[in-house]
């Protein structure tokens, strides 16, 4: 990354040279060492990564003095001890952090340079993805093609690592179209502004071409490579537009679609979109308990009156059973009368030989008229108490039920 | 817009709907699905709902109804102009009895407090929206105000209440519903 031709030779082409040699292999390490989570694999966990910029920040701070491995914890004060040291001992082993002095029990610490590229590399990797890089490699390749000092070797690397990038791009999107459409709708960002990624990589393709004749062969293959890129992804793009339009699912395509379609249709195709569909007219709806509630939860002009308490359930009416003194006195006098039977007094024990439901309701009738005020009636009881094992009352006290002058 | 292919019955349909409670004469069809409201001469075409259900359904099921700007105040003013046009409460209170406009303007002032001038600003606003959207029907020319065929779906026992309140409203002044 440090020379300008490096992100264009990064490709799979230089991968071969640069195993051949351990100094450019040493810049691979360093250049990936944010991402390895130990110097075997790449790491698993996108903290990890945050890590190791946290700590290049903080040597970028810390000047040419380096940082002691104290003032490394510090920095990294916000994530678990293991994962720190973790961390520091793999970009140690890779180089991206580096003793000052090369010697034993050396304290201070400094970054690699070319690490903190690699990783600003790996963050607008993960930010715009493949397609955006795409961008800048063919403008690096425009580049490259006018500077003078350029051979037609290295033209030749270019160009072919460029098509084996279309194609491989290509082949990516062709899978994708033939896919499921939710994930073709995932992958969907690849697909936005091909137009002049295509534009950009046949003018690379002409210039290359005008300027060295003889490499006519790598220039075809990438023409063809980059045809079938522009072929392959145009189909995608039918297919989920396609899909979107038959879905109405709008998520389908990005908001900035839909909001550009909105702008730059005519009349008649923005009222295709909503064919066959018919709108209620706007109905707000008044329930009549909402009226009686808005009414009464106005303001007014004079001071509430409380309304009855009503119950919310239905109300049966008056019952029969009213219980009006007038009409108990009356059932009391009856009783008593047809108990008295035109006597003027009667033995209690008369009147209640029946049977004990009876005669106990009649004797609560009987003690109810003597307890009434109104009524000229009077049970008076006497002393004793007979046995009786047989009767319906065993035992009952001799007293008599008698009329009052009243 | 062309569309031979398209029942009439079901285009009619929804060209109901799309107006709200568009008015035609008795004599036309009434397209499927649609309740009806009638005066006598012309008849208004209304949503019908399953079960007889009313859109207050919404509300058990915690769905949101129409927003609404001010719906208190709407309800008010229809009050009002119920308290005016549904003279005999016993009966339905479709079709009603067309009053004059500031009869219920009066009757919405004595409810409310403040500036009445105001208040028969509101009102009048109120009065058209209702209008528009069938509850009322407002002759803004022969200035008279009769209620809504929206007013007919309202099932007869839901209006106890709404009965036992117009009682207690002030009574329209009778200079004004005379005509003066």
């Amino acid at each position: 990354m440090s020379h300008p031709s490096e992100p264009a030779s990064g490709g799979p082409p230089t991968l071969d040279d640069a195993l051949v040699g351990e100094a450019v292999l040493g810049v691979y390490r360093q250049m990936f060492a944010a991402l390895a989570r130990d110097s075997g694999a790449v790491v698993d966990d996108p903290e990890l990564v945050d890590v190791a910029e946290t700590l290049l920040a903080a040597f970028a701070d810390a000047g040419e003095d380096g940082l002691s491995r104290e003032q490394m914890r510090y920095v990294c004060r916000r994530y678990p001890a293991e994962v720190f040291e973790n961390r520091l001992r793999v970009l140690r082993g890779l180089g991206a952090v580096r003793e000052v002095f090369p010697k034993p029990n050396q304290l201070r610490y400094r970054a690699s340079f070319t690490s903190v590229v690699g990783l600003m590399f790996v963050r607008r990797m993960m930010l715009d993805g493949g397609q955006s890089e795409m961008h800048r490699l063919l403008a690096l390749e425009q580049l490259n093609v006018a500077d003078p000092r350029m051979t037609p070797e290295q033209a030749r690397d270019g160009a072919a690592g460029l098509a084996r990038a279309f194609r491989l791009w290509s082949v990516e999107l062709l899978t994708l179209t033939n896919g499921t459409i939710e994930e073709l709708r995932e992958q969907a960002p690849k697909l936005w502004g091909t137009e002049e990624i295509l534009r950009r990589a046949e003018r690379l393709h002409g210039a290359i071409l005008r300027r060295w004749p003889q490499l006519d062969r790598a220039c075809t293959d990438l023409r063809t490579a980059i045809y079938a890129y522009g072929d392959a992804s145009r189909r995608a793009a039918a297919r989920l537009s396609d899909s979107a339009g038959t879905t109405r699912n709008l998520t389908l395509l990005p908001p900035e679609t839909w909001r550009t379609f909105a702008r730059t249709a005519s009349r008649d195709d923005l009222a295709a979109v909503l064919e066959g569909f018919v709108f209620d007219a706007p109905a707000p709806w008044h329930e009549p308990s909402a009226v009686v509630q808005a009414v009464e939860d106005g303001p007014r002009a004079t001071p509430p009156r409380p309304a009855p308490p009503r119950p919310s359930v239905p109300d049966p009416g008056l019952s029969d059973d009213t219980g009006g003194d007038a009409t108990a006195a009356e059932r009391l006098r009856a009783v008593a009368e047809q108990a008295l039977r035109g006597r003027d007094r009667v033995a209690v024990q008369d009147v209640l030989a029946q049977d004990w439901v009876t005669a106990r309701r009649l004797l609560a009738d009987l003690s109810s008229a003597h307890l009434h005020p109104e009524l000229p009636y009077r049970l008076v009881w006497a002393d004793g108490l007979d046995v009786r094992p047989e009767g319906a009352p065993t035992w009952i006290s001799p007293g008599v039920f008698e009329r009052t002058d009243a | 817009m062309t569309e031979p292919s398209v029942d009439p019955g079901v285009l009619a349909r929804a060209r109901a709907r799309a107006l709200g409670a568009p008015a035609q004469p008795v004599s036309e069809p009434v397209p499927a699905g649609l309740t009806t409201a009638s005066d006598g001469e012309r008849l208004w075409l209304l949503p019908a709902w399953p079960d007889g259900a009313t859109p207050a359904l919404l509300e058990e099921y915690d769905t949101a109804p129409m927003p609404m700007d001010r719906s208190g105040q709407a309800r008010r003013v229809l009050a009002a102009a119920l308290r005016c046009c549904w003279t005999r409460l016993d009966d339905a209170p479709w079709p009603g009895e067309a009053v004059p406009v500031p009869a219920v303007l009066e009757v919405y002032g004595g409810m409310s407090r403040g500036d009445a001038e105001l208040a028969r600003r509101w009102a009048t606003g109120e009065l058209r929206r209702l209008s528009d959207t069938g509850w009322l029907l407002l002759d803004e020319s022969a200035g008279v105000v009769r209620p809504g065929p929206r007013v007919a779906l309202w099932h007869d026992d839901a209006l106890g209440p709404l009965r036992d309140l117009l009682r207690r409203l002030p009574e329209p002044p009778q200079g004004v519903l005379a005509g003066e």
